[in-house]
């Protein structure tokens, strides 16, 4: 049969990891449950984006840290075969050991020679009860870290949105108006969870994967520009800047 | 995901006289959303805008409003048909706290895939349709471009493809304005983007449109990127500042015949080298054309009509491989695939062109009219095999009038319209247009 040859785009991996609080202040008020829910509902929409990204091989794992951090994958998973498996919460917030794990895989090897930048997603309701600090310090003398896109989400209103920052990298000038992913992103209730997951395992897996498109007088922050957030429930439209002043 | 229009709801606009109903969301962009939507029993598309996005465009209303009144420029463009702005009564149902707009335009009919599907080898395509879809590329950006306008903004996610014919969709037409007027703010997609507005040094325009389309047609013919090659093996991390030095700073063609830095490598670049060699010397000299020179160089990029004229000259040439069936394209005396010899055959020839009497070869108006502009739509005749043997070739009359045949041995016949002439018997034929000869050539070229 004539046909086209055999071949096709050349690609890169695009490792993405959730860093999950698992703490037992997660069982409070269906927190976990709305994370496993989260995450679960995201994949689709994330195996969508990797399929219309043919330049990005997209992989998944995931950790979550209580007492101690573990692995819940632990093996980096193709997106359309990824089964997300609930999550279960109790013990205290071992986050500095999660950015260990994470540096441990983040090291070459095991991480490829070539690579797009790898996607940290920070979930956490609650202070490090742990030496934060160090984690951070180990993961971040990695250049696949200092490369990566660093997000954070904090449930709730008892995260700890200092270490939220430090994890993402300096906090932007206040020229950078309204809500920005430079900075912690707040869900306070479940809706609000859902689309950041959402957002930061769709629009943000594509922007890291395959550029968009460019508008004069956009400066770039950061080594991957990142796509508007998505509207929040109170303000449908978002970013209109301030209300009063 | 948050839909801006309510589904299942009949809305009115400013100036339409019968409300619209929403059907359906049907994808989100980074502007805004599209929906399927009935007007009058008839089904389109609608594409509602964020209001951030109205806010980062101002000239968007004024550039939709002219390129509604200009036209699609061919049937290859999902173009604007309509603005709508909703009426005052109908406000309350937007979940927006201002007005704001969108457009009206044509469905994407099912069988047109987005083009990543092509190039991450996920659909089955002839060689001759990916050709063929490069041709009507290349006139869709000749047709715009003929009506002074230009696009800004193609890349891999604005075109679509329907793998069975070559046609294609081009999509998002609302950065469309006039050449050189620079209305609007999009610069384009880094990749696409042609060096000298990634670099910021200039604004997008007709002669950047012929960057990006060349970087599209060499993805279409090789799913590979012009400009991956070794110089992209050494970029570690693929960020937005690599793929400014890669697409901007110093960028390099995989096969510039005068700077081998950027040379593909055969385990990670395999598609550009596996399909570069398929392609006639006509069709590689023009990417040359465009990456090489028309690099630093935007008026030495190769025109459409360029492009347009080789192209239709590549699938003129298109023979099987005797042995593997494989398409080649005149570009080698052995098969690309199985390194068999080509046999050196026959060749229709006509005033201005000659044709491989290959099975779905076609002959058209411009191969007998050289003031022609090569089109492939309306062929007058088709190479088609016997129904009941397919080694036996004739020529299918697709034209409205009857040809006169002459025959080996001097014989004359009639073949009217949806006839088809025994090749093997052929020596002339006689159109109303031109002559086309059947020779046995002794040379390739």
């Amino acid at each position: 049969m004539a046909g086209f040859p055999n071949v096709r785009l050349a690609n890169r991996p695009l490792h993405f990891f959730y860093l999950c609080d698992g703490s037992g202040s997660m069982a409070a008020q269906g927190k976990m449950q709305a994370l496993n829910q989260a995450i679960r509902q995201s994949l689709p929409g994330m195996a969508r984006v990797a399929r219309d990204n043919p330049e990005a091989r997209v992989l998944v794992r995931a950790l979550s840290f209580a007492d101690r951090a573990r692995w819940h994958i632990a093996e980096p998973t193709p997106v359309d075969q990824l089964e997300w498996r609930d999550l279960q919460a109790g013990g205290c917030t071992a986050m500095g050991e999660a950015l260990i794990l994470v540096a441990e895989q983040l090291r070459s090897p095991p991480m490829e020679d070539r690579a797009l930048p790898p996607v940290l997603v920070l979930i956490s309701d609650g202070q490090p009860t742990d030496d934060f600090e160090a984690g951070l310090a180990c993961l971040m003398q990695l250049p696949w870290a200092r490369k990566a896109v660093r997000l954070a989400i904090a449930m709730g209103h008892d995260a700890d949105l200092e270490v939220l920052q430090q994890f993402i990298g300096p906090e932007p000038g206040t020229a950078a108006r309204g809500r920005t992913a430079r900075r912690p992103l707040q869900a306070s209730n479940a809706t609000s969870l859902a689309q950041y997951i959402q957002w930061a395992s769709t629009a943000v897996v594509g922007a890291a994967s395959m550029p968009t498109s460019r508008m004069a007088g956009a400066e770039l922050e950061g080594n991957i520009p990142l796509p508007d957030l998505p509207p929040t429930e109170l303000d449908p439209m978002d970013d209109v800047g301030p209300m009063v002043w | 995901m948050t839909w801006i229009l309510p589904q299942g709801d009949w809305l009115s606009f400013e100036g339409l006289s019968c409300p619209v109903r929403v059907i359906r969301g049907l994808g989100e962009g980074t502007q805004g959303q599209v929906f399927e939507v009935e007007l009058a029993g008839d089904r389109f598309a609608l594409k509602w805008y964020l209001p951030r996005c109205l806010q980062q465009d101002p000239s968007l209303e004024r550039r939709l409003l002219e390129s509604i009144r200009a036209t699609a420029p061919n049937q290859a463009f999902l173009w604007p048909i309509a603005l709508l702005r909703p009426t005052s009564g109908s406000q309350d149902l937007f979940r927006s706290s201002r007005g704001g707009f969108g457009y009206l335009m044509n469905l994407r009919p099912p069988n047109f895939l987005g083009v990543v599907e092509h190039v991450a080898g996920r659909v089955d395509i002839t060689l001759r349709n990916a050709l063929r879809a490069c041709f009507f590329l290349a006139e869709a950006f000749h047709a715009l471009h003929s009506k002074g306008l230009c696009y800004k903004d193609i890349s891999l996610g604005n075109l679509f493809l329907d793998a069975g014919t070559g046609h294609i969709l081009i999509c998002d037409n609302d950065n469309v304005d006039v050449d050189g007027r620079d209305l609007g703010s999009v610069l384009g997609t880094p990749g696409f983007m042609a060096p000298e507005i990634l670099m910021r040094r200039d604004r997008p325009g007709a002669n950047s449109d012929l960057f990006s389309l060349a970087v599209l047609l060499f993805l279409l013919l090789t799913r590979h990127h012009p400009l991956k090659g070794q110089l992209e093996l050494e970029i570690r991390c693929l960020d937005e500042p690599a793929r400014r030095r890669l697409y901007g700073e110093d960028p390099v063609f995989i096969f510039d015949p005068a700077d081998s830095r950027n040379r593909p490598d055969p385990r990670e670049h395999l598609a550009a080298l596996v399909t570069w060699p398929i392609y006639p010397g006509f069709v590689q000299s023009l990417f040359q054309q465009t990456f090489c020179d028309g690099m630093r160089n935007p008026c030495r990029r190769t025109l459409t009509g360029q492009w347009m004229e080789a192209l239709s000259a590549a699938l003129d040439h298109r023979q099987l491989c005797p042995v593997c069936g494989m398409e080649n394209f005149g570009a080698r005396e052995t098969c690309w695939h199985c390194g068999q010899s080509l046999p050196l055959g026959a060749w229709l020839v006509a005033a201005n062109g000659r044709i491989r009497p290959t099975p779905d070869n076609e002959i058209h108006p411009h191969h007998l009219d050289g003031f022609q502009t090569p089109q492939l739509d309306h062929p007058l005749a088709r190479v088609v095999a016997h129904p009941g043997d397919p080694a036996l070739l004739g020529l299918l009359n697709l034209s409205d009038v009857s040809w006169q045949v002459v025959l080996k041995g001097g014989g004359e016949l009639r073949v009217e319209p949806g006839q088809t002439c025994n090749l093997t018997a052929l020596t002339r034929l006689e159109t109303p247009l031109g002559t086309v000869r059947q020779e046995f050539s002794h040379s390739r070229s």
